[in-house]
């Protein structure tokens, strides 16, 4: 395992380190590592710069401080595990395929953006459009899996095509935004405009959320998917629930604003 | 996703006989918009003037242009993106939750009658200000009602626009978008253009404290940003460009006062509808212009050594022609 | 000053197919036919190829669509080519919309040293001109859009020729063009009430009398009649409809007498009644083309991958919008004209897009007169100009084009006739459709050859295939005005292109009619309408023969 631990904090201007991923390090000898480049502002510099390098090159990477402003972690990964003990900054797994990424801390926004396969998990909180489309793009996240432990922000899972995002704490407007497919499971539920223009896809809160007008009631009923869905969140060691004597879900059909054939599930307690 | 489908004003003056004025005040805020644009002006398919055009304004409260409205309707606060979304179903025949619907503050047979006049215009237009633009929701706001006039396409002629706001801000986005092809929001931090609002726009770059300077040319975010902005322009380097002292200026490291750009200085803005329209300035300034100035900001940062940007992954190696891409 | 030896050069307007000899360029920038003095660079060209520098007579580069289309697709410009900023180049975003700095580094690189702007109007020509002022190396040419300006239709319907004409020639002064375009003649018009002009014969919407057929052949005679150096550049009624090919054909027999160039022309070429029928008419118009020796094209051609639609014809980018999906942009240009645009993706399994793809080729190896029909994308429409080299190669060998053929849906290869054309371009062939042909319907004299008194526009190519066999992938040099701008893939000067316009002889009355027409109708002052010469860099006025 190859661990990196930040000398001092980064206070100012970001840095910019897409180099850390074990499809990068994993083949190169420790004085390699230690050159790659990162980037501070305009500036280029080295890993060691802000970084001290310690063991055997990897497909295991370990990162170690408060790296809230070091974005780019991760980016395009197709393999191996990153752990950060501490915080991330943006763009956290961006566009990867494989691999997983863990976070002790707090991640920023655009956690997973775009990402295609493998696994994300944030014990603390991250920011907003987690595994959405970079503006403009048609899809966000096209599969793979984002659990976030804390709050989120706004635009969660924005155009995702495919895949599953949960989020423990409440999140913020528009989760689901333009929502094309995927399963987004809010277990504190969401401030304002859950679904905006979904078309298709599945939302479930276990927390009452206020709806657009746009969302019309179908029926009360635990659907049968949820207990797939409840057998995969055990193996990645959270839960919805799916016993009908517990309680039930009221699905809401939307958005009528387009398309349409999206739902989302409210979960309500016996 | 919808898009963007608009006009320039003269089209607005000569053909809509609809006009929706969504979360803005033309009355007091663009003042020559009504008698110039797009309510008093005879057009050249709408011959009889305000008697041809219906106007309808959308707004939280009664403003001086609801008083000039045909139609004022009042919405309840940060349910813009609501009655769009609505107005979306209901244009397509789509059913809608009333109980939901009357918390926009509007019964939903008013918003039908909207959208049924809507459908029933020769030419509709939605003007949107920064009730929309700037408030919860921001730029979905303005999508919502970007969508109605693409999606209205279906069923008459519609557009939309926004109704911009200070000096040639206009100008900038159009600058920007041919020189890096963003139109705001660009780092060229790594060597070439990228564009992320966000993480790259002005504000949220001084709230997280991104920046280590900051050069201000024309604005004064020391009047309009949040505190934790302004403090950190004070502890940075802040060089403000501007004809007056500004509330930035007075927090700034260097004030540098230029000529008034259209008064003293010579240039191009361009107009809402992006139409150029050459200034010519009347009088003479004491004062360099700020074209002057920044020339030789760069003629000094000329003198230190070059940066030479590292070339991203799939550029090393490459020459410039090698293009077999289908990018 | 610069003398490039031992090069086969393929000089077709001056009879020279593949000959060793070498050019002479001078300080002025000019091919001379010998050069004395010391200070001479010498190119040593042994084995390689010696062109012409390529001349684009249909591209869109710059102006207010173009900026808008930018604005449209951020996602695009992530996935596109990077341009660095160093101390001598500036920072830029190729791709399918590039920014301007960019632009001229693509063509240069590719080898095309003029480009012609295929879509102006008059109310933002300036901004038009400003990105332009902003492309390094290239010159420039532009086209103003009029047929469906709406005054000029209103002189058009009561009868009033000679005034429309001198209307035109204002026009074209004041915007600071160099040629007319003309665009869905009458549709643009109707889009403003959300309307089309599919009928050549019937009253365009919002007129009693004048049909889309005659705005074309008055607009042609009024061109021919101010003796512009560029016929009247048509892109027809029926834009992309399957079963066009009688308007093409129709517009084809209403245009003789007059001179006229046909816009991508494989977008009017289809057969079939729908969507589902559509096949390929591109023998039915060879044929009509190659019989009307009054007009020249450009083909249009379509590649498989990303495309932006960007084009005046509104009406035509609604319909996309709605049978895509895709996002749409629209900006109507007050009583003048539009423009719409629609990112696309040309798909080489979907049948459409398989039978478009198939007819720009078809076009271009049907009409064996190499000097009427030139090499184009319709750039963005049919897929980006720095992909002119893969249409070359699918040119210059049959076998490799009939394996591409072979790749398409089954139903495909039944709507078309690619596979059964042999013809194989020579380098003679490229050398005419790229540069010599356009050049000369452009009427730039001393563009498109590398006579005696040419631009010194020089594109060399290694003469060696490259990794995957192609002969005119990239140039190894290329020479703009004698300064060598491009060698082995890299920028190496940036040169400042002129721009090419026309002042046209007309009636100085007609000010006193535009003027208080223009106040009722416009939203500025009549003061602020025309564009500056000043903002033109490097203006060259081409005369006109009238």
């Amino acid at each position: 395992m190859l661990t990196l631990t930040l000398k001092e904090p980064v206070e100012r201007v970001p840095l910019e380190a897409e180099a850390l991923g074990p499809d990068t390090v994993a083949a190169l000898d420790h004085s390699a590592i230690c050159a790659l480049p990162v980037y501070l502002g305009k500036k280029q510099c080295r890993i060691d710069d802000f970084f001290t390098v310690d063991g055997e090159a990897s497909d295991e990477l370990e990162l170690r401080g408060d790296l809230r402003k070091v974005r780019w972690i991760g980016r395009g990964m197709t393999r191996g595990h990153i752990n950060i003990v501490g915080n991330a900054g943006m763009h956290l797994g961006a566009y990867m395929q494989g691999g997983a990424i863990e976070v002790s801390g707090s991640a920023s926004d655009w956690v997973g953006g775009e990402m295609s396969g493998g696994l994300i998990r944030i014990a603390g909180n991250a920011g907003g459009q987690i595994g959405a489309a970079y503006r403009g793009s048609r899809r966000g996240m096209s599969d793979g899996t984002i659990v976030v432990g804390g709050s989120a922000g706004l635009e969660i899972g924005m155009r995702m095509k495919r895949g599953l995002i949960v989020i423990g704490g409440p999140v913020r407007d528009f989760a689901g935004l333009e929502m094309k497919g995927g399963t987004i499971i809010l277990r504190s539920g969401a401030e304002l405009r859950t679904g905006a223009w979904m078309s298709r896809g599945t939302i479930i809160s276990l927390a009452p959320i206020p709806l657009l007008p746009s969302f019309l009631p179908s029926s009360r009923y635990v659907p049968s998917f949820l207990r797939v869905v409840a057998q995969h969140l055990r193996r990645l060691g959270t839960s919805v629930p799916d016993d009908p004597a517990a309680g039930t879900y009221t699905r809401y059909l939307g958005d009528a604003a387009v398309i349409g054939k999206g739902e989302i599930l409210v979960w309500s307690a016996a | 996703m919808g898009g963007k489908v608009t006009c320039t004003l003269g089209e607005v003056k000569n053909r809509a006989d609809f006009i929706i004025y969504w979360g803005g005040n033309p009355a007091e805020c663009h003042p020559r918009h009504f008698t110039k644009y797009t309510l008093t002006q005879k057009g050249k398919f709408v011959p009889l003037g305000r008697k041809g055009r219906t106007m309808i304004t959308i707004d939280i409260r009664e403003t001086p242009s609801a008083r000039a409205a045909d139609i004022a309707l009042i919405i309840k606060p940060g349910k813009d993106f609501e009655l769009a979304t609505t107005i979306r179903a209901l244009m397509k025949g789509q059913p809608v939750d009333e109980a939901r619907v009357a918390d926009i503050g509007l019964p939903l047979a008013t918003i039908q009658d909207l959208v049924e006049r809507m459908k029933r215009a020769k030419f509709g237009v939605i003007f949107f200000g920064m009730g929309v633009s700037m408030t919860r929701g921001k730029h979905m706001n303005s999508a919502g009602l970007l969508n109605i006039a693409a999606e209205m396409n279906a069923f008459t002629k519609f557009v939309c626009m926004p109704m911009r706001g200070h000096g040639n801000v206009t100008g900038a986005d159009v600058v920007l978008r041919w020189t890096t092809g963003y139109p705001f929001g660009v780092s060229l931090s790594r060597g070439y253009p990228r564009f992320n609002p966000g993480e790259f726009s002005t504000i949220d770059l001084l709230v997280r404290g991104d920046t280590d300077a900051t050069l201000v040319l024309g604005a004064d975010p020391g009047a309009t940003m949040p505190q934790p902005a302004i403090d950190h322009l004070t502890r940075t380097p802040t060089i403000v460009l501007d004809p007056k002292v500004t509330h930035t200026s007075r927090i700034a490291r260097v004030h540098v006062t230029t000529a008034v750009t259209g008064v003293s200085a010579p240039g191009t803005a361009y107009r809402m509808d992006e139409i150029p329209m050459t200034l010519r300035p009347g009088l003479k300034s004491p004062y360099p212009t700020d074209e002057q100035v920044i020339n030789l900001l760069l003629a000094a940062v000329a003198k230190k050594p070059a940066w030479r940007p590292a070339a991203p992954e799939e550029l090393r190696g490459a020459s410039l022609v090698r293009l077999a891409s289908r990018t | 000053m610069v003398r490039i030896t031992g090069g086969s050069v393929y000089d077709p307007a001056n009879g020279i197919n593949g000959a060793v000899k070498d050019i002479c360029i001078d300080d002025a920038g000019r091919v001379v036919a010998a050069l004395n003095g010391s200070e001479v660079r010498t190119i040593d060209a042994t084995g390689m190829l010696v062109f012409p520098g390529g001349v684009d007579v249909h591209t869109h580069v710059a102006g207010g669509a173009l900026n808008f289309a930018r604005g449209l697709v951020p996602e695009n410009q992530r996935i596109a080519r990077k341009f660095l900023h160093t101390p001598e180049l500036r920072a830029g975003i190729g791709g399918l919309t590039p920014t301007t700095f960019a632009t001229g580094y693509l063509y240069a690189g590719m080898g095309w040293t003029t480009v012609n702007e295929a879509a102006v109007p008059i109310l933002s020509a300036k901004h038009t001109h400003e990105e332009l002022h902003d492309i390094p190396i290239v010159d420039k040419s532009t086209l103003l859009l009029m047929a469906n300006n709406e005054l000029m239709l209103d002189l058009l319907e009561a009868g009033e020729f000679e005034r429309a004409k001198s209307l035109v020639g204002w026009m074209i002064q004041s915007a600071k063009t160099f040629g007319i375009k003309a665009v869905n003649p009458g549709g643009v018009a109707a889009w403003k009430w959300g309307k089309n002009a599919n009928q050549l014969h019937k009253p365009i919407e919002g007129y009693a009398k004048i049909t889309a057929g005659q705005i074309v052949t008055q607009l042609a005679r009024i061109v021919d009649e101010l003796g512009l150096p560029h016929p009247m550049h048509l892109h027809q009624n029926n834009l992309g409809v399957p079963g066009n090919v009688a308007s093409t054909i129709e517009t084809m027999n209403l245009l003789q007498g007059h001179r006229a160039h046909l816009a991508h022309l494989q977008f009017h070429a289809y057969g079939g009644h729908d969507w589902g029928s559509m096949k390929s008419e591109a023998p039915a118009v060879a044929a009509a083309f190659l019989a009307h020796k009054n007009l020249t094209c450009d083909v249009g051609a379509v590649l498989f991958g990303d495309a932006v639609t960007i084009t005046a014809d509104g009406p035509w980018q609604h319909l996309l919008y709605e049978l895509t999906g895709r996002k749409w942009g629209n900006l109507d240009v007050e009583n003048e004209t539009g423009c719409g645009i629609v990112p696309y993706v040309y798909s080489d399994h979907k049948l459409v897009n398989a039978v478009q793809w198939a007819v720009g080729l078809e076009l271009l190896l049907l009409i064996d007169d190499p000097w009427r029909v030139y090499l184009t994308t319709d750039h963005p429409n049919g897929g980006g100009f720095w992909r002119y080299p893969e249409i070359i190669r699918l040119l210059m060998d049959a076998e490799f084009r009939k394996a591409e053929v072979r790749k398409l849906p089954p139903e495909a290869q039944k709507r078309i006739t690619l596979a059964e054309l042999d013809r194989q371009y020579t380098l003679s062939d490229v050398a005419i459709v790229t540069s010599a042909g356009p050049a000369r319907a452009l009427g730039l004299a001393q563009k498109g050859h590398l006579g005696v008194g040419a631009d010194g526009d020089v594109t060399i190519y290694s003469g060696k295939p490259d990794a995957d066999g192609v002969m005119l992938s990239y140039p190894r040099y290329v020479l703009k005005a004698g300064t060598v701008v491009v060698e082995e893939g890299e920028i190496r000067a940036l040169t400042e292109g002129r721009e090419f316009i026309v002042q046209p002889a007309f009636d100085p009355g007609i000010e006193a009619f535009i003027r208080p027409n223009f106040e009722k109708v416009y939203t500025m002052s009549f003061e602020n309408y025309p564009t500056e010469m000043s903002r033109i860099r490097h203006p060259q006025i081409v005369p006109c023969s009238r």
